[in-house]
C-alpha cells in the first residue's frame, strides 16, 4: 500500500455514513491530494518529496479524520453499524413482514375452515351412517377407551349445523369491535396474535376430528366382520347342503337333480370368493382361499 | 497569518469563490493561495469539512466531473441560500472590520 492511500485509510476510517459516501470523500480527498503533489511535482521536487510536502500542507491524518468525523459522525463498530443497518432495513419493511405474517395466518385460518366444512358436510355424516349400520360398532370403541373421539364428532357435527351462523356472527362482532376500539399502538400485533391463536384452537379440531375418524373407524372395523359372518355361514351351509343332495342324486341316478345341486353349490363358493367374506371365517392374519 | 482568524472567515471565502464560478476543491485551495499572495496558511485538510458543511447546509452544491484525463473532481456551486448567507456573512463582515478598526485606531500607539 502507498504512503497516499494509507494516509487516506488514516484519514476516513472513522468517517461515519454511508460506505458510498465515504468512498466519495476518499476520492475527493485523493484528487486533491495528487492535484497538489503534482504541482509541486512541476515546481521540481521529487515524487516522495512532492506527496510529503502534499501530506504536511493537507494536515495530520488524527486532525482531518477529526474534522470530517465532526462533519459527517463518527463511524460505529463495524459490526455495530451492520446491526445498525438491518434494523434500519427491517423498520423500512415492517408493513412487508407484517402483511405477509397476516396473510400467512389468513390463509392457514382458511384451508382449515375448508377442511373442516369438508368433513363436516361430507365424512362425519357418512361416518355416523355407517354407526348406525353397525357397521362400526360403539361398543368397541367404548372397550378401546377412545369412545370419546366418537363424541367429539357428533358434538363438532352438532355444532356445525346448529351455531355456524352465530359463532360466524359473532366472530364479525368482536373483529369489529376489536377494530374500532382498541387503539394501542401494538393493535398490529394484538391481532395477529388472536389470529394466530384461532388458528392453533382450529389446527387442534382438526387433529381431533381426523384421529377421531381414522382411530374410530380403524378400531370399530372388526364389526364388518361380525356383520358378514351369518352370510357366509348360508353360503356355506348352501355348499353342504348341496354337496349331500348331490350324493343322493347320485345313489338315485337323478343326473338333473345333481346338476342343479352342483350348480348352487358352485355358485355359493363363487360368492364366497369375492370381498372379504372368506376371511371371517379364519383366525387373523390367516390367509383364505375357496 | 493567525490560523484561528483564518478558521471564521473560511466559509465567507468559500461562498465568495463559488460565487464567482464552480470550483473543485483544489482550485478553491489554490485560488486562495494565489489570490492572497500565499497570506493564508492553512492546513487544507480542513477545507473538505467546511465544503461538506456548507453542502449539508444547502449552501452549496456539490457535483462530479469527468475529466478527459479519466480524473473525476467534484465540483461546488453556490445556492440561492447559499448567496443570501453570502450576503449576510459579507455585511457582518464589514460591520466587525469597521468596528475593530475603530478600536485598533483608537489604541493606535499604546502597544
Amino acid at each position: 500500500m502507498g504512503k497516499l492511500d494509507q494516509y487516506l485509510d488514516q484519514v476516513c476510517r472513522g468517517i461515519g455514513g454511508p460506505m458510498e459516501m465515504r468512498q466519495h470523500v476518499r476520492q475527493e480527498l485523493r484528487e486533491h491530494l495528487l492535484d497538489a503533489a503534482a504541482q509541486h511535482k512541476a515546481a521540481g521536487l521529487t515524487d516522495e518529496a512532492a506527496l510529503d510536502k502534499v501530506l504536511e500542507e493537507f494536515g495530520k491524518p488524527d486532525e482531518v479524520r477529526t474534522e470530517l468525523e465532526a462533519t459527517h459522525g463518527q463511524r460505529m463498530n463495524w459490526f455495530i453499524e451492520k446491526a445498525m443497518q438491518w434494523k434500519e432495513k427491517t423498520m423500512k419493511s415492517k408493513w412487508l413482514w407484517l402483511s405477509w405474517a397476516h396473510g400467512m395466518v389468513g390463509a392457514i385460518l382458511g384451508l382449515e375452515v375448508l377442511f373442516i366444512t369438508f368433513n363436516v358436510i361430507l365424512i362425519i355424516p357418512r361416518f355416523q351412517k355407517l354407526m348406525i349400520d353397525g357397521i362400526i360398532d360403539p361398543d368397541i370403541m367404548e372397550d378401546q377407551g377412545v369412545a370419546w373421539f366418537v363424541n367429539f364428532l357428533h358434538n363438532l357435527s352438532y355444532v356445525a349445523g346448529h351455531w355456524t351462523t352465530q359463532i360466524t356472527l359473532a366472530a364479525i362482532v368482536l373483529w369489529g369491535f376489536f377494530e374500532w376500539r382498541v387503539k394501542s399502538e401494538h393493535k398490529t400485533f394484538i391481532r395477529l396474535s388472536a389470529l394466530g391463536t384461532i388458528a392453533v384452537g382450529l389446527m387442534l379440531v382438526i387433529i381431533l376430528m381426523s384421529a377421531g375418524l381414522v382411530v374410530s373407524f380403524t378400531m370399530g372395523a372388526p364389526a364388518l366382520g361380525r356383520i358378514t359372518r351369518p352370510w357366509v355361514f348360508e353360503q356355506v351351509t348352501t355348499i353342504d347342503t348341496s354337496m349331500t343332495e348331490v350324493e343322493k342324486s347320485l345313489t338315485a341316478k337323478d343326473w338333473n337333480g345333481m346338476t342343479e345341486q352342483v350348480d348352487r353349490a358352485l355358485t355359493a363358493a363363487t360368492r364366497l370368493t369375492a370381498g372379504p367374506a372368506a376371511s371371517t371365517l379364519t383366525a387373523e392374519n390367516d390367509n383364505a382361499k375357496i | 497569518m493567525d490560523t484561528e482568524l483564518l478558521k471564521g472567515t473560511l466559509a465567507l471565502l468559500i461562498l465568495s469563490l463559488l460565487s464567482r464560478k464552480s470550483m473543485y476543491g483544489y482550485e478553491i485551495a489554490s485560488t486562495v493561495h494565489r489570490d492572497t499572495d500565499g497570506t493564508f496558511t492553512w492546513r487544507e485538510g480542513s477545507l473538505y469539512p467546511n465544503l461538506h458543511k456548507m453542502e449539508a447546509d444547502g449552501l452549496i452544491v456539490g457535483e462530479w466531473e469527468e475529466k478527459e484525463t479519466g480524473r473525476k473532481r467534484r465540483y461546488y456551486r453556490i445556492t440561492r441560500d447559499g448567496r443570501a448567507a453570502l450576503r449576510e456573512k459579507m455585511q457582518s463582515w464589514s460591520e466587525l472590520c469597521v468596528a475593530v478598526n475603530r478600536i485598533l485606531e483608537k489604541s493606535d500607539g499604546q502597544a
